[in-house]
């Protein structure tokens, strides 16, 4: 099951987002969430505190900065960009290639 | 009450973006904000750069696409910029033709909304960009509203502006983000002065609390007092639902704190 969750500022996506996945993992699911915003807050809504949801933000941008490599698979995402959340759910802050390598 | 020269001469024009988490209330406050000032007398454009705007609501515009055409633009010369205007068209005819009138003499420059991919407004943007730059800097006093989140704060879609208001409601999320907007003085288009409005706050103690966070006084605390939302629920402006209501007080509060910023005067004070 792939869900995204999308809608107007403080519409309430975020909150949206850590309640289902925490709902799914509390039913047993394996569970990842991935924060996609280029202002990333689902670690607050999930639960792992500010510091946390900081600390993987400042990895976005070291990846973004050119400071870190980006990671070449999903497991490795997951592995170095992650946190674990409550309710068995992966936490991942994720952000696109911006500009690839040509080839 | 009209500018007077004086003051056009002596003092620069206001030039403000409110930025903030989405949901935080940044068209709420500056669309209230600018037909306060506009109150003053004083002329005031308001600039959206939100491919969903919500700023046409707060002014009353009674609009919300409002698109600038895309032939305003013609293909720019080989090397140059993709998009320039077209020749005899300058900013201020631009905003004289195409920038909506709005209530209290406020006039609102947007791209025009944004219903598909984001490829139908390029033309637009870029008219709408180069208006903002080329624009007499004696002619209008600029408030502007940038869409929620850092993305466009940090892109530079506020770099007109000398003044960022950032707007937050006592949430961790939305101070989270508030966090993030105010190392934007870092930035390379910096705004020389950073502005804190508290938003939606219940009690004495949220303002405190956002301020110890942040660690900023609070220019204005606009209290959560229902009639913005009661507004929102009807697309109504809070200034024409509830004109004397708390959130048009506060909001007129940091109209005085930000002219005070330019050192306008009296004149504009009221």
């Amino acid at each position: 099951m792939k869900i995204a969750v999308v809608g107007k500022g403080g519409a309430g996506k975020t909150t949206t987002s850590a309640v289902l996945a925490r709902t799914l993992g509390r039913r047993g699911a394996r569970v990842v969430a991935l924060d996609c915003d280029t202002n990333p807050n689902l670690g607050l809504s999930l639960g792992v505190g500010d510091s946390e949801t900081e600390r993987l933000l400042t990895l976005r941008e070291e990846v973004g900065d050119g400071a870190a490599d980006h990671a070449p698979t999903w497991e490795d995402i997951l592995d170095r960009y992650g946190a674990d959340a409550p309710d068995g759910v992966r936490l991942s802050v994720i952000t696109r290639i911006e500009n690839p390598e040509p080839g | 009450m009209s500018v007077t020269g004086s003051l056009a001469e002596s003092a620069s024009m206001i030039r403000v973006a409110f930025v903030g988490k989405g949901g935080a209330g940044k068209s709420t406050i500056a669309g209230t904000f600018a037909r306060l000032l506009a109150r003053r007398g004083q002329p005031v454009l308001a600039l959206d750069s939100d491919p969903m705007p919500g700023l046409p609501y707060s002014l009353g515009v009674g609009v919300d696409d409002h698109p600038i055409p895309d032939d305003v633009v013609v293909a720019g010369p080989e090397g140059g910029p993709r998009w320039v205007l077209r020749p005899g068209l300058d900013a201020a005819a631009i905003v004289d033709r195409y920038a909506a009138r709005c209530p209290d003499g406020v006039r609102y420059l947007q791209f025009g909304n944004l219903w598909g991919h984001v490829v139908r407004l390029q033309q637009a943007q870029h008219a709408w960009s180069q208006v903002v730059e080329e624009l007499d800097r004696d002619s209008w006093h600029l408030v502007g509203d940038l869409p929620g989140g850092t993305r466009q704060a940090m892109f530079g879609w506020g770099k007109y502006a000398d003044t960022v208001c950032v707007v937050v409601e006592p949430t961790v999320k939305s101070m989270h983000t508030a966090r993030r907007l105010l190392t934007l003085s870092g930035a390379r288009w910096g705004p020389s002065r950073l502005v804190l409005v508290v938003n939606k706050a219940r009690d004495g103690s949220d303002a405190a609390r956002v301020s110890e966070r942040l660690g900023l006084e609070a220019a204005a605390v606009v209290p959560h007092d229902g009639t913005a939302g009661r507004a929102d629920r009807r697309g109504a402006a809070p200034l024409d639902s509830a004109p004397g209501g708390p959130l048009a007080g506060a909001v007129d509060g940091l109209v005085d704190h930000v002219v005070s910023l330019y050192s306008l005067g009296r004149e504009v004070t009221q």
